[in-house]
C-alpha cells in the first residue's frame, strides 16, 4: 500500500498479560482507537452465545408468577462453545418453529416434599433430546458446590414443572446473550492526550490514583510541549468471560464477527455492480429504505433492525416483529 | 451519487452502529486519496449509518471503501493471529509457575 504507515508498521500487536479461566488482560498495541474501540463494541454486544428464550410453564406453584421465573431462567449463563458455528438462529432455520438445530430444550421440574425450604438451582435444568454439540445449553455452574446459580426456593408441597427453550442469539437484543460480565478497557493512562479532564478538588495527581496500567507507560515529562498530533495507540483490555465461553474464544470470536461484518460490507459493493448506485449496503435487504434520514421508516415497526428478521413470532400467529422473530409480540420497541 | 458533488456518495450501512461506521470512517482518513471521510447515525433508534466519503478523483469511494474493509479484514486476522500465539504462551507461562510452588512472584 502506498499509505503513509506512520503507527502501522506490521498490524496489531498483542501482549496477554494475564490469562485464567475466566478472564483475559491483554494489551493491544499499533491499532488507533476506532478499531479497539470496534473489538470492544462487537464483544460486548455482537458474539452469539445460548440462553432461555421461550419458557412452557406446566405448573408453578412457587411463590414467584411465571413471568418472574421465565426471565430469571433467560438469564441463566448456558455454554455455548462453538455455538456460532454448530448452532443456527431459529429464525434463519428451515423447521417450522424450532429444532435441535437452532434450539436446546430445558427441563426443569422440582417439587418440595421436605419441611424445609427447598433451593432450586441452575444444575436442576436437564437438557433433554437432541442438541447441535456435547456442550451447547449446559448451565454454567462455577460454584464449588457445583450449584449454580438459584432459580428460586420451594416450601412443602410447591412444585415447578417447565420447559425452556435455549436459542441462540447476540447481547444487542438482549444482555442475557451477553458473553461478557465487563471489559476493562483504558487507554492513556497518564492522560498525555488530554482526552480526559479530571475534577477535582484541589490536585488531580493526589486525588486521582494511578491506574494498575500506568506502570506500561511512562508519563509525559512535565516541560515537554503538548503534541497535538499524537494518538493513543496501546489499549488495555480486560475480558471478564462469565462462563459460557472461554476468555480467549471471546475475543476470537469478537474478531471473527467485526471480520464477516466488513465482508458483507466489501460483497455488497462488489456484488451487483448496477443496483447498488445509491450505495446501499444491506445484508439481506429486509426492510424498507426511508427516502430521509431523520424519518423513522415505515411508523416504527416496518424497518430494520441490527437483530436480523422475518418469520413468524414464537406465538404463531402475528407475524414478523422488527425484532425478528422476537417472542414479544409485535410492534413497538419491544424492550 | 449522492450529494451531487463529483467523487463523493454516502453509503447506508442497515442495521450497522458506530461500531462500524467509525471504524471505517478512520480507516478511510489513512487513504491519501480519500479526502473526506465522516458518518453519522441520523437517529438513536434507528440502526442505520450514513458514511460520506470523498476521493480525489483518482479512485471511487467505493473503491475506497472496500479497500478500507480489506485492509481491516486482514489486520483482525493479523490480530486473530497474534492473540491466539500470545494467549498460547501465556497459558504455557502459567503452567510451569503452578507446578513449581513459589514460582509466582507476583502471585494473588
Amino acid at each position: 500500500m502506498d499509505y503513509e504507515m506512520d503507527i502501522e508498521p506490521t498490524g496489531p500487536q498483542v501482549t496477554v498479560r494475564e490469562a485464567e479461566p475466566y478472564r483475559v488482560d491483554f494489551k493491544l498495541s499499533s491499532v488507533d482507537l476506532s478499531f479497539a474501540n470496534s473489538l470492544r463494541r462487537t464483544i460486548l454486544s455482537e458474539i452469539p452465545t445460548m440462553a432461555i428464550d421461550l419458557v412452557e410453564v406446566e405448573k408453578n406453584t412457587s411463590v414467584l408468577p411465571d413471568e418472574f421465573l421465565a426471565h430469571r431462567l433467560g438469564l441463566i449463563p448456558l455454554n455455548s462453545r462453538n455455538c456460532d458455528q454448530d448452532v443456527e438462529y431459529t429464525r434463519d432455520c428451515d423447521c417450522e418453529d424450532h429444532c435441535a438445530r437452532c434450539s436446546v430444550t430445558l427441563t426443569l421440574y422440582a417439587r418440595c416434599t421436605v419441611e424445609d425450604v427447598m433451593h432450586v438451582h441452575a444444575r436442576d435444568l436437564i437438557v433433554s433430546g437432541e442438541r447441535a454439540n456435547e456442550w451447547v445449553g449446559n448451565p454454567v455452574v462455577t460454584d464449588a458446590q457445583g450449584l449454580g446459580p438459584l432459580i428460586c426456593k420451594l416450601r412443602r408441597g410447591q412444585e415447578l414443572k417447565m420447559t425452556c427453550i435455549a436459542k441462540k442469539g447476540i447481547a444487542k437484543e438482549h444482555a442475557k446473550w451477553a458473553p461478557t460480565a465487563a471489559i476493562g478497557f483504558e487507554y492513556d493512562p497518564h492522560n498525555n492526550l488530554k482526552h480526559v479532564d479530571y475534577w477535582y478538588e484541589e490536585d488531580p495527581a493526589k486525588e486521582w490514583p494511578p491506574s494498575h496500567n500506568a506502570g506500561w507507560e511512562a508519563p509525559a515529562p512535565p516541560d515537554q510541549p503538548f503534541d497535538y498530533d499524537a494518538e493513543p495507540n496501546n489499549f488495555y483490555l480486560d475480558v471478564e468471560s462469565i462462563g459460557n465461553l472461554e476468555p480467549d474464544m471471546i475475543v476470537q470470536q469478537g474478531i471473527s464477527v467485526l471480520q464477516r461484518k466488513l465482508a458483507s460490507i466489501i460483497s455488497s459493493l462488489s456484488g451487483t455492480e448496477g443496483a447498488d448506485r445509491n450505495g446501499i449496503v444491506d445484508d439481506d435487504m429486509m426492510g424498507v429504505r426511508s427516502p430521509d434520514a431523520y424519518e423513522p421508516p415505515e411508523g416504527i415497526d416496518g424497518g430494520f433492525t441490527s437483530y436480523a428478521g422475518g418469520g413468524a413470532s414464537a406465538w404463531g400467529a402475528s407475524a414478523a416483529t422488527p425484532y425478528g422473530a422476537t417472542p414479544y409480540g409485535a410492534g413497538g420497541f419491544g424492550f | 451519487m449522492g450529494p451531487g458533488i463529483p467523487s463523493t456518495a454516502i453509503f447506508t450501512l442497515n442495521k450497522e452502529d458506530h461500531t462500524l461506521g467509525n471504524l471505517l470512517r478512520s480507516q478511510l482518513l489513512k487513504n491519501p486519496r480519500v479526502l473526506f471521510a465522516g458518518y453519522k447515525v441520523p437517529h438513536p433508534l434507528v440502526p442505520k449509518v450514513e458514511l460520506r466519503v470523498q476521493t480525489d478523483g483518482e479512485i471511487a469511494p467505493k473503491e475506497a471503501v472496500t479497500t478500507a474493509c480489506n485492509e481491516l479484514v486482514k489486520d483482525l486476522g493479523i490480530l486473530s493471529r497474534e492473540f491466539t500465539k500470545e494467549y498460547e504462551l501465556r497459558k504455557m507461562v502459567g503452567a510451569t509457575q503452578q507446578q513449581q510452588p513459589n514460582g509466582n512472584p507476583d502471585g494473588q
